[in-house]
This record gives structure tokens, sequence and C-alpha cells, in this order.
């Protein structure tokens, strides 16, 4: 049955694919490409939802496991602080103007401060020769609070342009995407999420507790630590290849668990799918309700997602994880 | 004693040597006289107090009665001499200072906005200048004034240090409560209303007249005007619209909109700009879009800074396919246009330049 709804999934994946490259501003005809129309499917359209897709399955699969190992429904992949890391080295990279290399700069930079962030919540995190959830957890809220600090002091004092194209990153911003950012963000998000889909099974065992987990054969810290990795590695490529996209680490993981059960071998793979269709849905229709402006996607996911959950909140008897 | 303050007082009238003086010491009396008025309403209340008490009362100490009624009526008398003295120093103060504020020139201008601190040092009001915001970078000579802060946020408590006799302000880019608060601290401010080109000229000669410089700002908006007419004519002959874009940053792309003067400027030369029919004045536009609008012209601003090029190889490389790509008709240009002051004129040409 599990195998029956991935592959839904994967299918409706591939079908999202598809429209999200033919639909748009204008929409084209795939039989009968102009120049221009290979130019933009090509190379504008095939590189941005490819990253769509990329950065909604990290975030979804980052989600569903850190909302196990923190075993907290609250949890998503920003709360680690490893976003808010990320936007104040490439808010600071925007408004200072940096381009030593050139328009790699501002994710390279996003990734730093993402790793680092991550680097440094897992050494707070650590005590008695391993990770705490709830060291974890607040760690990562205290750093996210002194980030965001630095990086309000840092918005307030920059002009107004340094400003505007900030937050406009901050938002997530998927009109960067380019093939070259591709190999480097793929290389990072499917390693992340093998390693997670490797440990689903330990992360089952998480989630009934250490002392089970420990009587299962698990080693709970070992565990915590590789899906710590995990985790620190989708989020950190996927806000730099587009910026902070919300809802869908938080809810996507929710929404899967309503219809396919908690098993954290189906839910990985399936929150990384279902938050790719998301985030693919929520692009085309940031750039095609507007024309010709375009508007951040990570507001089009929660203001389509948010609603969708809520309903499904208020129908299903799930009363905890 | 109250005799003898009018004395002063009188002196103090007859003898205006110096206008300066003459203010400090009439606002001194003022002051003096406030407090006496002060002691006006408490002599009021004894004289009452006497009234009712004193007057219908027993009548084995009439004679103190008497003595404090006369007092009290003297008392009473003087106060309400000092009263209507008062009343008229007031006026004349008032007076005075109003016509000390609309009559001369302002000594002390602070600039609320960078396109302000241009046209005011274009009409040689650089020396009086004694605020900028932090983003006033040009002329050079506007890096050296002292900070307020920025354009949205500016610091209250710094222009007030300045002592500013009047602070000049944009409804672009200025908050309308700062303007309040000014006013209500009874600091003068001007507000500069422009945003278009056109509206330029007029809003440069208002400027001028209140800030006591209407010879340099006639001269300035007559060369704005003379710019703006010169295009007017030489556009007819031009048979096709040229298809222009202008970029203000290229990642994200934004450009320039409806309602900017880099707009009017375009539509002066004669070129259409693509990004016209935005719905905002600096939209994140669409690459996708840009390929179907097939510009002809492509013009990236603030393109002096070193790296402009090198952020913009990437969107170059996605409009390979666009007319002004091919045909090399990308323009590196300055960011003269981005703010509505002198040297709009300079950046018209610039792009006139260009397009030729």
């Amino acid at each position: 049955m599990p195998k029956i709804k991935i592959a839904l999934l994967i299918a409706l994946l591939f079908s999202v694919c598809i429209i999200a490259l033919f639909l748009g501003p204008r929409g084209i005809n795939p039989f009968d490409l102009s120049d221009i129309d290979r130019t933009i499917v090509f190379s504008i359209r095939l590189p941005r939802v490819l990253i769509s897709l990329l950065m909604g399955m990290a975030l979804g699969a980052s989600g569903a496991v850190l909302q196990g190992i923190l075993r907290n429904p609250l949890a998503d992949p920003y709360i680690l602080g490893i976003s808010s890391g990320a936007s104040l080295f490439a808010a600071f990279g925007i408004i200072m103007g940096f381009s030593f290399i050139g328009t790699f700069t501002i994710p390279v930079l996003a990734f730093t401060g993402a790793i680092l962030t991550g680097v440094i919540v897992g050494i707070i995190g650590r005590k008695k020769g391993g990770i705490w959830p709830e060291r974890l957890l607040l760690a990562g809220v205290g750093l996210s609070f002194l980030f965001s600090a630095l990086l309000m002091l840092m918005l307030s004092l920059s002009s107004d342009e340094g400003l505007r194209r900030s937050v406009l990153w901050i938002f997530g911003d998927l009109s960067l995407s380019e093939w070259s950012r591709i190999p480097y963000g793929s290389v990072f998000i499917l390693a992340g999420l093998i390693l997670a889909m490797t440990r689903a099974k330990a992360l089952n065992a998480l989630i009934l507790g250490d002392e089970l987990a420990h009587s299962l054969g698990f080693s709970p810290h070992t565990e915590r630590l590789v899906l710590f990795v995990s985790v620190g590695l989708m989020t950190a490529a996927s806000v730099s290849l587009g910026g902070m996209i919300g809802f869908i680490g938080l809810l996507v993981p929710h929404i899967i668990r309503f219809f396919m059960g908690a098993d954290s071998k189906v839910l990985i793979p399936a929150a990384a799918l279902g938050g790719g269709a998301l985030l693919c849905v929520a692009d085309l229709v940031s750039r095609s309700i507007l024309p010709p402006m375009e508007l951040p996607a990570g507001i089009v996911t929660a203001i389509i997602g948010s609603p969708y959950f809520l309903y499904l909140l208020r129908r299903k008897n799930v009363l905890s994880i | 004693m109250e005799k003898g303050e009018d004395e002063v007082n009188q002196g103090a009238i007859l003898s205006p040597l110096r206008e300066d003086f003459f203010l400090e010491e009439i606002r001194e009396l003022t002051m003096t006289v406030f407090r006496s008025q002060r002691n006006f309403s408490t002599v009021l209340s004894s004289f009452c107090y006497n009234l009712e008490t004193r007057l219908p009362g027993s009548n084995s100490q009439g004679c103190s009665r008497f003595i404090s009624l006369r007092t009290v009526i003297e008392n009473s008398l003087m106060s309400l001499k000092t009263a209507i003295f008062s009343v008229v120093l007031l006026t004349l103060y008032s007076l005075l200072i109003t016509n000390a504020f609309s009559d001369d020139a302002p000594e002390r201008i602070i600039s609320l906005a960078p396109s302000t601190t241009e046209i005011l040092f274009a009409l040689g009001l650089g020396e009086k200048i004694v605020g900028v915001t932090s983003f006033c970078d040009y002329p050079v000579e506007a890096r050296e004034k002292p900070k307020i802060g920025g354009m949205s946020n500016p610091s209250l408590e710094t222009v007030l240090s300045l002592r500013p006799d009047i602070v000049v302000m944009t409804t672009d880019g200025n908050p309308k409560e700062f303007e309040m608060r000014l006013r209500s601290l009874n600091i003068k401010t001007y507000v500069f209303t422009a945003r278009r080109i056109h509206e330029l000229p007029a809003a440069i000669r208002d400027m001028g007249r209140v800030l006591g410089a209407e010879e340099p700002s006639r001269i300035l908006s007559a060369e704005i005007e003379k710019a703006i007419s010169r295009l007017g004519n030489s556009r007819q002959s031009d048979s096709r619209k040229k298809k222009v874009l202008f970029i203000v940053w290229p990642e994200p792309l934004i450009v320039a909109g409806p309602g900017t003067a880099i707009d009017d400027a375009l539509n002066l030369l004669g070129v259409e700009n693509i990004a016209g029919n935005a719905k905002t004045s600096y939209p994140k536009y669409s690459i996708e879009e840009v390929l179907y609008q097939s510009p002809d012209v492509i013009f990236i601003g603030k393109g002096m800074q070193a790296n402009m090029r090198k952020v913009s190889r990437g969107l170059l490389h996605k409009l390979s396919l666009v007319p002004a790509v091919k045909n090399s008709s990308v323009f590196f240009v300055s960011d003269s246009l981005y703010r509505l002051g002198p040297r709009i004129i300079t950046g018209i040409e610039e792009l006139e330049t260009c397009l030729k």
C-alpha cells in the first residue's frame, strides 16, 4: 500500500514538473518551440523547476527527520538557527555588495553561514558524549534569536536598495536559479537525503524514546548525530539555493503523516516528494500570478499550504504525531 | 517695583540697536511679564477673598479693611496694566519671530534626502547645510556634512541638536509623521513634492524661493526645462520606437518601472520602456518576460561600480537571444537618473548618447 502511494506521489511530482515547465506568465506549446521558447524552457524554467524540487525535497525530508529526533511536532528545519545563520551571512554579502566569485558569492556565503551555525548548535547541543534533543532545540532557538537580532540590526542600518534585495532573498527567491547551481546543490541534498533514508529505522526507534532505541540495538547518540548532520546538509544547501521558504519543512511532514502514517521509512521519501511538488507549484504560481512581476515563492507556499493544513487538521482524527 | 520694570521695558523697545539683541531682550521681558501674570492671579484671588470675607464681615477692623481694599484695588490695577502690556509684548514678539523666519533666508538647513541635498548644493546653498542623511554621497562635499541617520529613520534628536532654521524633506522616502513631529516642535519644514521629471523645474523654483536662492533656482530650472523641450522637439523624427529596459539590479532582476524618473527620461527620449506597464515603480521582473519583449537596448545602472559587470554576466548570458545582447547594445550607465535632482540632465544626455 505505501508503495502505491509513493508511486502516486512520484507521478504527481512528475506531472507538476511538466506543467511548471510549460505554464507560466505565458504558456508554451511543447510541440512548437520557437528559439525564445526553447531558451525559456531549457535555460530558465528547467533549472528553476529542478531547484524548486531540490529545495522542496530537502525541506520536507529534513522537517520529517527533525520532528523525529527532537520528538517535537513544532520542529522545522529553520528552528535550529541554520536559516538565520544563512540569512545573516547572505544579507551581509548583499548589503556590502560582495561579488568575489560572481553569482556564486551569495549562495556560498549563505552555505557557509548555515554550516557554521549547524556546527555551533551541534557543539552546544553535545554533552556527556551525545547530542540531547532539548539542548539542541534550545541552542538552536537561542542562536537564531541572536542571529535574527544581528540581521535586523544590519537591515536597519542598510540603504533602501540593499534592504529590499536582502528581504527578497530572505523571503525565498527562485529567480536566481541557474544550471551552475544544480550540481553542488544536488550533491549536498541527495547526500543528506540518502543518509536520512538509510537511518530511517533508527529514527523510528528514536521516536519511541532513547531507552527503547537502545534496547532495539541503536545507539541513540550516534544515530541522532548522523541524522542531525543529514538535516544540516539538506537545510544548508536548500537555503543557499534560494533563501528561506517557510511552511514546507514544518507542515508537509504532518500532511504526509495524515495520509501515510508515521513510519519514517515511508515518511522521509514521501515528505521529500510532497515538499518538492508543493514548492514547484508555489513557484509556478508566484511567477505567473502577477506578470511581469514575480512574488517570493516562500509567501505562496504558506498561503497555499496553511489553509489546506488547517482543513486537514479539522477533518482528521489525529491527536499527536 | 513694577513701575521700574515698566521703565526697563520701554527702554528696551525704544532702543532696538541690533535686531538679535532686541529679540533676546523682548523674549526675556515677556518671560518676566509672564511671571508677573502669575502674580496677577494670586492678587485677584486675594481680592476676591477680601471682598467676600472682609467687606460683609464685622466693622471692628474698619480701618484695616479700608487699607486692604485700597491695596487690593491698586494691586489689581497694576496687574491689569502688566497683563495688557504682556499681551502687547507677546504680539510684538511673535510678529518679530515670524518676520525673521519668512523674510530672511534660513541660515541652517538640514536635508533629509539625497536628491534634495543635490539640489541644495546645485543652488549654491551647500555652505548652509548643517546636516544630511547617511546616503547623501553627492557631491563629494555632502559626505563631509554631519549625518542625521537614514531617509526613512532620521534621528529626531540629532536634527534638533543641529538647531536647523528649516528642514528640507521629500514625499518620496521621508515619513510624513517625521514632518508632523518637527512641526509640532516648531521647526520649520519644507517638503519637496516633485516625483517626476516634468514636475522638477517648478519644484526647484519653489524651493529656491523659500530658501532664498531664487536666482540660482531660476537658472537651474530653466536648464532642465530647456533639456526637456529640446528632447520633446527632436522626438518626432523617430519612426519606430526602440524597446528599452533599464536594469537597476541584475540578480534578482529589478528594473525601472512606471512613475520613476528613469521611465520619464526614456519617454522623453522617444523610446519604449518595456517595464512601463508593471504595477510598481521598481518591480522584480520576470526574465521570461524580458525574452518575450526582446528589448533593443538594455541599460544597466550604477555600471561604474566595479562589480556590476561581474554581477550582470549571468543575466546577460540568459538573455543572449535578446536583440540588445546580440547587437551588443547593452550599456553600463551611471546612477544620475536615480535621484530626481540636478543630475537628471546629465543622465538623460548619457542615455541619449548610448541610443544614437
